[in-house]
């Protein structure tokens, strides 16, 4: 009849009580176990769809912060370019997994004709002189078909030699290869026209143009914005158009963009005096990087590690800053959860923490005579120790499930108050970090489960309530004094 | 001498008085016999008792088991290892059986008793006059007298030598407080066990080997 055995007999010989103290765990238990749930899919969530948005991450001007200063500020401000040995450096960090960086330049052709696809119907083009993007890149296996944003069907990527000496070599769209009967091998030839737009005319007028020729090395096909043109219907023709302009686009090495970009300056500086004198010395090469970190977890450190490298009012964008805009309803939620956690724990410790202080003074006569048998105070303090946890086990294991079902509930219901809210974005649009994630996929995405982490969690917090609260009242029994009780 | 008081002082203060329930109280039991202190409500032989049986602390003096200060021994350790004490309300657990009830001090000592504590348990209950049947029914479902039996077994049940008891008959009637008398003298007398019994019965004192009188703190034979 050891402390433990007396233990397992106050529980099932008392049931009533013990009934009572299931029943006040239960109730709280759901509370705690319903808050955890909500915070574990609120949590997933974060996870899951920043895993989705991606790793990568840019280096820009911060508009936010530009827009805010003031005329005087933005008199004497003289914003700093990235330079090539800054965006290098930041690519040589531990957190990145590879980078690359980017100029792109529109052109036009003579001989080739832009993909359409049927469903915009025809002459998406008619009038756009430069339908054609030149994609500049410094990676040559090409980030895009790492990424698996494209995949390259035929030929291949670029060699480091072609990308240092700018070779006039190109990786384009399959679609537009056979819109055009081109295939690897081929060459072909645009046209770098450059265009003035006098004040007193509504007509452009060509000051100037050159051929570019390039030899298709490969041919590669879309991927991310063809999956998501075939699931998203209701927004199906921006996704079209996304994908056409995909299409269209022809990686080439930076060299190629940047001679392009410098023929057109000296056209425009030729035409316009003016325009000579004030770009004179000014350097025509705007690079945009683009970093793929390791995980998505990193981006805080890179961030922590990037921002004193960069020059003034120069910030880190990261493709996971989508989610704090598409997160409203999941926030919401999860504040909502923190602060009923908080709650219900304060009420478990009180209410569980008066319950078993009355049922100790019901039993001050028994633990008298325990202790006036010589029994030790700490085997007392542990049979009532184990009573409670015991029970509280049993409680907890029930709320388990029934708080889990209680949080996938309520947490629909909530979801759904919010669902109509919808987010406009305002704000500078980055390709390589933008994606078609919505709020509705952020929801899509939730779900209460029951996996081991919130199992561990709901008994480790439930029971070291339970423990706390059960602690506290057991400071009566290290007063009691067994002569006072019985005789 | 298995037990002895010595200058036992013991009193409650009341603003700057104290008012002594115990003063410079001696006394000393041997084994084998059969003791009684006979006292009025309030002359203090509970007191006496609760220090005999460590419950309760003098303010000063000592009382010595086997000629060792309980203080030394420890006063919890004293009470698990070297007594049994049976209570005037039997103080019985009242979710437990009978058997059980004798089996509580048996998990608590350090004492050595035989492994099979449960037959144990129900020897000692039957010795005392508990069958089998009501050994295993809640202590709560027992009489007075029976309850009693069990108090005594469970002050037997960790084999001390030494059992103190608080007005055991005081609840009892005549019948059944004569038998319980009769156990008592058993257990000193054939077992070799030191009784010492509180009460306010002449009738009780008039059968033990030995009885004191307490009156105003002071102890003193009862003739």
């Amino acid at each position: 009849m050891n402390f433990i055995k007396r233990a397992f007999l106050g529980i099932t010989r008392k049931k009533g009580k013990s009934l009572i103290l299931l029943a006040v765990i239960f109730i709280l238990g759901n509370l705690i176990s319903g808050a955890i749930s909500i915070q574990q899919a609120t949590g997933n969530v974060e996870s899951t769809i920043k895993e989705r948005l991606g790793t990568a991450a840019t280096v820009d001007m911060d508009y936010e912060a530009w827009d805010k200063m003031s005329e005087e500020e933005l008199e004497t401000f003289e914003p700093e370019m990235l330079d090539i040995d800054l965006i290098k450096q930041i690519g040589d960090l531990s957190y990145v997994k590879y980078y690359d960086y980017n100029m792109t330049t529109w052109v036009g052709s003579e001989s080739i004709e832009p993909y359409e696809d049927a469903d915009l119907g025809e002459g998406f083009f008619s009038g756009d002189n430069m339908p054609f993007r030149l994609k500049g890149i410094n990676y040559a296996p090409v980030i895009d078909f790492e990424e698996g944003k494209a995949k390259l069907v035929d030929g291949r990527v670029f060699t480091e030699e072609e990308i240092d000496n700018g070779a006039s070599v190109t990786v384009i769209s399959q679609k537009l290869a056979s819109e055009n009967n081109l295939e690897v091998g081929d060459t072909f030839t645009l046209l770098n026209a450059v265009y003035d737009y006098p004040e007193d005319s509504e007509e452009e007028e060509l000051i100037g143009s050159r051929d570019v020729v390039l030899e298709v090395i490969g041919l590669f096909d879309p991927q991310s914005a063809k999956e998501e043109s075939d699931d998203k219907n209701e927004d199906s023709d921006m996704f079209l158009m996304e994908d056409i302009e995909y299409q269209n686009a022809m990686y080439v090495p930076n060299a190629i963009v940047s001679a392009e970009d410098n023929f057109t300056m000296e056209v425009y500086a030729e035409n316009d005096p003016e325009f000579a004198e004030m770009m004179e010395d000014e350097s025509f090469e705007y690079y945009e990087p683009i970093y793929y970190l390791n995980k998505p977890e990193d981006i805080e450190a890179f961030r922590e590690e990037v921002l004193p490298l960069l020059p003034e009012l120069y910030t880190v964008i990261s493709a996971s800053d989508q989610y704090e805009r598409i997160s409203g309803p999941m926030e919401s939620m999860s504040k909502l959860a923190k602060y009923v956690l908080m709650v219900a724990v304060a009420a478990t410790i009180l209410i569980t923490g008066l319950v078993v202080l009355l049922f100790l003074r019901d039993r001050k006569r028994e633990l008298g005579i325990y202790l006036s048998l010589g029994e030790k105070r700490s085997k007392v303090i542990g049979q009532i120790l184990i009573e409670v946890m015991v029970v509280a086990i049993v409680g907890i294991t029930l709320s388990l499930f029934s708080g889990n079902l209680l949080a996938g509930q309520v947490s629909d219901t909530i979801m759904k108050s919010n669902d109509n809210e919808s987010e406009y974005f305002e704000g500078v649009y980055y390709e390589n970090l933008e994606s078609n994630l919505t709020t509705e996929d952020v929801l899509d995405s939730y779900e209460v489960e029951l996996n081991s982490s919130y199992v561990l969690g709901f008994y480790g917090i439930g029971l070291l309530t339970i423990l706390i609260s059960t602690i506290i009242p057991l400071i009566y029994i290290v007063r009691l004094n067994p002569k006072k009780i019985l005789m | 001498m298995i037990l002895e008081a010595k200058d036992l002082n013991y009193y409650y203060q009341d603003g700057e008085q104290r008012r002594y329930i115990l003063k410079d109280t001696s006394v000393s039991f041997e084994k084998g016999k059969f003791y009684t202190i006979l006292g009025q409500s309030g002359s203090g032989k509970t007191t006496l008792l609760s220090l005999l049986s460590a419950l309760d602390s003098p303010h000063s003096g000592e009382v010595l088991f086997n000629e060792e200060d309980i203080k030394k021994i420890g006063y919890e350790k004293y009470r698990r290892n070297n007594i049994g004490i049976i209570f005037q309300s039997y103080n019985l657990i009242p979710t437990l059986t009978a058997v059980e009830n004798v089996l509580v001090p048996m998990s608590i000592t350090e004492n050595d008793i035989p492994e099979d504590t449960k037959t144990v348990a129900y020897n000692l209950l039957d010795y005392i006059g508990i069958v089998r049947n009501k050994a295993d029914r809640l202590v709560n479902k027992l009489s007075g007298g029976e309850q009693q039996r069990v108090a005594i077994a469970r002050a037997l049940a960790t084999n001390v030598e030494l059992i103190l008891a608080d007005e055991p008959t005081g609840n009892l009637d005549e019948d059944m407080e004569q038998e319980i008398i009769d156990i008592f003298k058993k257990l000193a007398h054939e077992h070799g066990k030191c009784v010492i019994v509180v009460t306010h019965s002449n009738e009780i004192a008039l059968q033990s080997d030995q009885a004191f009188h307490l009156r105003k703190g002071v102890l003193s034979p009862y003739e």
